[in-house]
């Protein structure tokens, strides 16, 4: 059986970047019948590479923002892991809290066997913290979940 | 005039307010401004109105990396104000929990974030693909930590045991024993890791400072103390807002800490809790202390990693002691009735001294809170080092400037929104 986490980044309490916990949370029923998916709600990026290392197959569910490329808020982003991890320019981050997804995905490759990553992202609006989730997001949820469900089963299957 | 901005180009984590301004004329800083996004002001005006059961499991969603220092500061101050005695054993399992995120939180900082500046790699990426030994060994060591949190805590990621009045439930003894031949392992390893650190070249930047930690004659301070500095100074925890003052700031939503007399700025965190409390330090972190070349007093904030690897092993060294003589606090929990007045404590973060007050009605509504973390009080003094500092460097490209900015930054390993990534620098040049 192939173990398959899906993991809901991000912080609960911040408007937008709330919206891959939330899509996890949703989720979380109907994951956990597929056998071999485990789900963890709210994981931050310096504890993910051992998250990494013990499963086959990984789905990451976070918010992005996007500088540079003028995607809408709401855009739903879908990335695959590559022998180096996702493909974002990671430096060293400014403290423990900027250690986060893609560097977490990039360490778990550089330290291999690394698993399949599958990132979903969800370019937001506002990240105020005490915010609920913006209109734009809110819109596009219902798709984000099934996009997560989509891409666990479809990870879970056996090759 | 040259502009220069870090970003990432494809996707990025959202990012929060993390950014440095520094505006030159000829050799001459006119304007430094470094500013810096804080949550825990959002989750003041959250607190107040909720009942003081519930503030254990509000405080610790302020910060992913050390939620136990929230809880800690919270149900100390409360218990205190109720006069609740807590049963046997829990002031040990609270120290132990709270070693937990020490481990988790240092190494990580050691390993992911200062060890690549220091070698010249890019990133902890870079690290572990030359280094996938050493790397691992560390991630391991952090995992124990992570485990020690989650075994107690009763959950991955915020503990949910932790209460005003004890834990809702206590590990039994044999899980805790569980973690002794690891907790052992990963001792055996810190002199290497303490030699390692010695090794790697580091800036000098030796300049005067007023450290701040609390201290305590029994015991390496973490949950009780008192407060000390190495000018001398010392205050108990009630008397925290009127010897330091926090001032707003026009360029930064986070406040600036002083002291209230001379309206200088202090300076807190794992070096400074070496400093102090020097001679409380166990066995096995007073050779790490000596081996990292960390000499008492050190007043140099490139030290601060081997600082963290001194109080990495005094937690490893600290847990085992309290696994071995440990007892189960039964029941786990004890009577709680509140009472109004206002609750006051201090406990040491990862990053430094983490003062908490409530002010609570009868019923034990949360009247008013205010949570004082380390990052916005070592704020004022993370602006004077970059003061400092700057202009000794200004001859380098804006690239390797940033990079020598970010390290001074790092070496307090703010606690800015979890949200925050790299440091953006905007350089002004006349």
């Amino acid at each position: 059986m192939r173990r398959v986490v899906v993991v809901g980044c991000g912080n609960p309490d911040a408007g937008d970047d709330a919206v891959g916990i939330l899509a996890v949370r949703e989720a979380r029923a109907r994951l956990e019948a597929i056998p071999g998916v485990r789900v963890i709600e709210g994981a931050i990026g310096p504890d993910l590479s051992d998250v990494l290392a013990e499963s086959d197959a990984a789905v990451l569910v976070d918010a992005i923002r996007t500088s540079g490329v003028g995607r809408d808020p709401g855009t739903l982003v879908r990335v695959e892991a590559g022998p180096d991890g996702l493909p974002v320019e990671t430096g060293v981050p400014l403290s423990s809290h900027g250690f986060g997804v893609a560097e977490a995905v990039g360490l778990a490759a550089a330290l291999g066997p690394s698993p399949q990553v599958v990132f979903l992202g969800v370019e937001v609006a506002d990240v105020t913290v005490g915010r609920l989730l913006s209109s734009a997001v809110r819109e596009r949820f219902p798709q984000l979940v099934r996009s997560v469900l989509d891409e666990a089963s479809r990870l879970a299957a056996p090759a | 005039m040259t502009h220069r901005t870090v970003e990432v180009p494809v996707i990025a984590r959202v990012e929060g307010e993390g950014a440095l301004h520094i505006a030159v004329e000829g050799d001459t800083i006119t304007d430094l401004r470094l500013e810096i996004y804080e949550p825990p002001r959002f989750f003041e005006a959250f607190l107040a109105g909720r009942h003081f059961s519930e503030v254990p499991d509000i405080v610790p969603r302020i910060c992913g990396i050390c939620p136990v220092a929230y809880q800690m500061s919270a149900v100390h101050g409360l218990e205190r104000l109720f006069g609740v005695a807590p049963p046997e054993g829990t002031r040990e399992l609270r120290r132990l929990l709270y070693f937990g995120e020490w481990i988790e939180s240092h190494i990580l900082h050691v390993f992911l974030l200062a060890a690549p500046d220091f070698l010249g790699y890019p990133n902890a990426i870079e690290l572990a693909k030359v280094q996938p030994d050493l790397v691992k060994m560390a991630l391991q060591i952090k995992r124990v930590g992570n485990d020690l949190m989650a075994a107690i805590g009763g959950r991955e990621i915020h503990p949910i045991s932790p209460r005003v009045g004890g834990f809702s439930k206590a590990p039994r003894r044999k899980d805790l024993e569980a973690f002794l031949p690891r907790l052992a392992w990963a001792l055996e390893q810190m002199p290497g890791i303490a030699d390692f650190v010695a090794s790697l070249p580091a800036p000098a930047f030796p300049r005067p400072v007023e450290m701040v930690s609390m201290v305590n004659e029994d015991e390496y301070p973490i949950n009780e103390g008192a407060m000390a500095s190495t000018d001398g100074r010392s205050w108990a925890f009630d008397e925290y807002e009127t010897v330091t003052n926090e001032l707003h700031v026009e360029h930064s939503n986070a406040l600036h800490s002083v002291m209230a007399d001379t309206q200088t700025p202090y300076f807190l965190g794992p070096l400074a809790r070496v400093n102090l409390n020097a001679e409380r330090l166990t066995p096995v972190a007073r050779e790490c202390a000596d081996r990292a070349g960390l000499r008492i007093p050190e007043v140099d904030p490139f030290f601060s990693m081997a600082a963290r690897v001194v109080e990495a092993t005094l937690a490893i060294e600290g847990s085992i002691r309290i696994i071995e003589g440990y007892v189960a606090p039964d029941p786990p929990m004890a009577q709680v009735t509140p009472r109004a007045g206002r609750a006051m404590w201090a406990t040491e973060a990862p990053r430094g001294t983490l003062y908490h007050r409530y002010d609570v009605a009868e019923d034990g509504t949360i009247l008013e809170a205010k949570i004082v973390p380390p990052t916005s009080q070592n704020l004022r003094h993370m602006e004077e080092d970059l003061r400092l500092f700057v202009p000794d460097v200004l001859d380098r490209s804006d690239e390797e400037l940033t990079r020598l900015c970010e390290m001074v930054v790092r070496n307090y390993d703010p606690c800015i929104s979890c949200a925050t990534h790299f440091l953006r620098l905007d350089i002004e040049r006349r």
